[in-house]
């Protein structure tokens, strides 16, 4: 039954195959476990069935936690791929050396890993002395603690992440427009259609499985945010979240607990519960996607 | 005929008056997002090349004043701190994890691109499952795991967890998929080994992807900030990130100066390969993204 002219073909998949056993599927069991467990650096284990799993859900850091991701990807997700969208479009509309010029400069703050992006943009948030504050009372304006006020730090955060994704997006989208057929345009130009009637009825449609693309790229990665708002607030484990907890955000809850409380089974608890919420908002996007395909 | 050049005759002068509006408001736009996108880059260069007490944000100006100040405070950095040794440790990590991820990720997609083995079927739909599974479900317990192996702050705890990239074979077998089978075949009646076929076929027919990846890997490495976080917190095994985030912390009594002076060395590799790359870079991401 097994011929051996499979060998070589098989010994060439083993390396990726074994790390990703051991590295990948390996702890995902291993976690799950976990999750089940009391445990951390010293004591003995203890099984404790779902109260690593009550405990997280009942906690008031988990609520904020919560809270915070869906106000914020209700923002920022809209918000950067209309932005990307816009610059997209924009870029579109040049052509040749200027097109790619244009581009390349947008896409600028992606190439920034994230860590930095966040140290720039917090030194220009500092209250009196940063970039913003001062050119606000170059106008006569009062300084904003933009990172210590909870009314304006969810935004300060999003106009960070605004800035660092709506190039990715931007390049993503303006790929999905070359794929789009000149005739189209030409057809509707002759119909007499106006710029704008051509982006709605032209652009978007075609763009749906990109813009689809985009917006669940954007909410998978969004629901694990993690650097930025780190970075922004305390950025160690005994301090971090910002004031009123006004940053917090799941992972870093979750990350919190593992390595600043050393909980490492609340932690493993935390990730599934994370995971089975991505899942489910993905599932639920797919659904949405397919019921809009039907006639 | 007639009728259509008339048509565009008369049309002309008001398109004419449309398009030059147009094209003045799209210039002002254009150049208004460049200044955005661009203007906190340019402001971290301007804040190290200045005069130090006289910080930028005070005094705003476009263009880098004193070079001499800059380099006096990079020249601090670089003594007073072990950055050197984080810029090492990150390039490695960088390195190791491209030559990793491309020779095993190549020699899984070559198999999985142009060939039939027993169980392809069910691993394939396995490692692109794991695509869509965040990383928070496995973070902690790959770090335990790596904990027990006694890998924390080592090189290897740092390179080889990351080495089974999903997203790389996938980009690869995209690639090889485009490989004519009719090369291989004729390879093979050549008398060329299966390694050969690898080796001196599939290879040299993908450099362009090879090279993509290995610009995204070398971006997403030294940008990797949580993984290097928890998994080598020992000041020896501190990379560029983690010593950024140490300039970052709000206790750390530094002035701006200096901690842009730190920022713009770990921006200055991946602003380089930018400016070198940008368009396999570009392209590369409206691939993975079109594809995926």
């Amino acid at each position: 039954m097994f011929d051996k002219k499979h060998i070589p073909h098989l010994l060439m998949v083993f390396p990726f195959l074994a790390l990703f056993a051991v590295f990948f599927l390996y702890p995902i069991v291993s976690g799950f476990v976990y999750s089940f467990y009391d445990w951390n650096a010293t004591t003995t284990s203890r099984f404790v069935g779902l109260a690593n799993y009550q405990r997280i859900v009942h906690s008031r850091d988990f609520s904020k936690a919560m809270w915070n991701l869906g106000s914020y990807i209700i923002i920022t997700v809209p918000v950067g791929i209309a932005v990307a969208f816009c610059l997209a479009l924009l870029v579109d509309s040049f052509k040749g050396f200027w097109q790619n010029f244009f581009r390349s400069i947008f896409f600028m703050p992606v190439v920034l890993p994230m860590f930095l992006a966040a140290t720039i943009w917090r030194w220009i948030y500092t209250p009196n002395i940063g970039l913003l504050n001062t050119t606000r009372g170059f106008f006569g304006l009062p300084s904003v603690q933009f990172l210590n006020d909870t009314s304006t730090m969810l935004y300060s955060l999003i106009a960070v992440d605004v800035w660092v994704s709506a190039g990715f997006n931007m390049v993503i989208i303006l790929a999905g427009m070359k794929n789009i057929p000149r005739q189209y345009y030409e057809a509707a130009r002759l119909d007499g259609a106006s710029k704008l009637q051509e982006i709605f009825y032209i652009t978007i449609p075609m763009l749906y499985p990109v813009l689809f693309f985009v917006t669940t790229y954007g909410v998978i990665s969004a629901l694990q945010v993690f650097d930025t708002p780190w970075l922004l607030t305390g950025s160690s484990f005994s301090q971090y979240g910002g004031r009123q907890n006004a940053l917090l955000f799941p992972v870093m809850d979750m990350m919190g607990r593992g390595f600043g409380e050393l909980k490492f089974g609340q932690a493993a608890a935390y990730g599934f519960i994370l995971t089975t919420v991505i899942v489910s908002v993905t599932a639920v996007m797919f659904a949405l996607r397919k019921k809009g395909h039907q006639p | 005929m007639t009728t259509d050049v008339g048509l565009i005759r008369t049309a002309a002068p008001g398109y004419a008056l449309d398009l030059s509006i147009w094209t003045v408001l799209k210039w002002t736009v254009a150049i208004c997002v460049a200044v955005v996108a661009v203007f906190p880059i340019i402001w971290m260069i301007n804040v190290v090349f200045a005069e130090p007490g006289v910080p930028v944000s005070i005094n705003p100006r476009l263009l880098p004043t004193s070079l001499s100040a800059g380099i006096a405070k990079i020249d601090t950095i670089l003594s007073e701190t072990s950055y050197l040794h984080a810029y090492y440790i990150s390039i490695t990590y960088s390195l190791l994890t491209i030559a990793g991820v491309l020779l095993i990720g190549s020699m899984a997609a070559f198999e999985f691109a142009l060939f039939e083995f027993p169980g392809k079927r069910p691993m394939f739909v396995i490692v692109m499952l794991s695509l869509m599974v965040p990383t928070a479900v496995t973070l902690i317990p790959t770090y335990l795991l790596t904990a027990n192996l006694g890998w924390l702050n080592t090189m290897q705890g740092l390179v080889v967890p990351g080495l089974a990239s999903a997203f790389g074979l996938f980009m690869l077998i995209q690639f090889m998929r485009t490989i004519p089978r009719e090369m291989i075949e004729a390879a093979r009646l050549d008398g060329a080994s299966h390694f050969q076929i690898y080796r001196h076929i599939a290879l040299p027919m993908s450099k362009n992807a090879l090279v993509t990846l290995a610009i995204l890997i070398f971006m997403q490495t030294w940008g990797n900030f949580i993984w290097p976080l928890i998994v080598a917190p020992s000041p020896q095994m501190y990379t560029v990130g983690q010593v950024v985030g140490l300039f970052n912390a709000p206790f750390s009594h530094v002035t701006v100066d200096i901690v842009m002076a730190a920022n713009l060395l770990a921006a200055l590799p991946p602003l380089i390969f930018f400016l070198l790359f940008q368009r396999k870079i570009v392209e590369g991401i409206a691939m993975s993204g079109s594809k995926g």
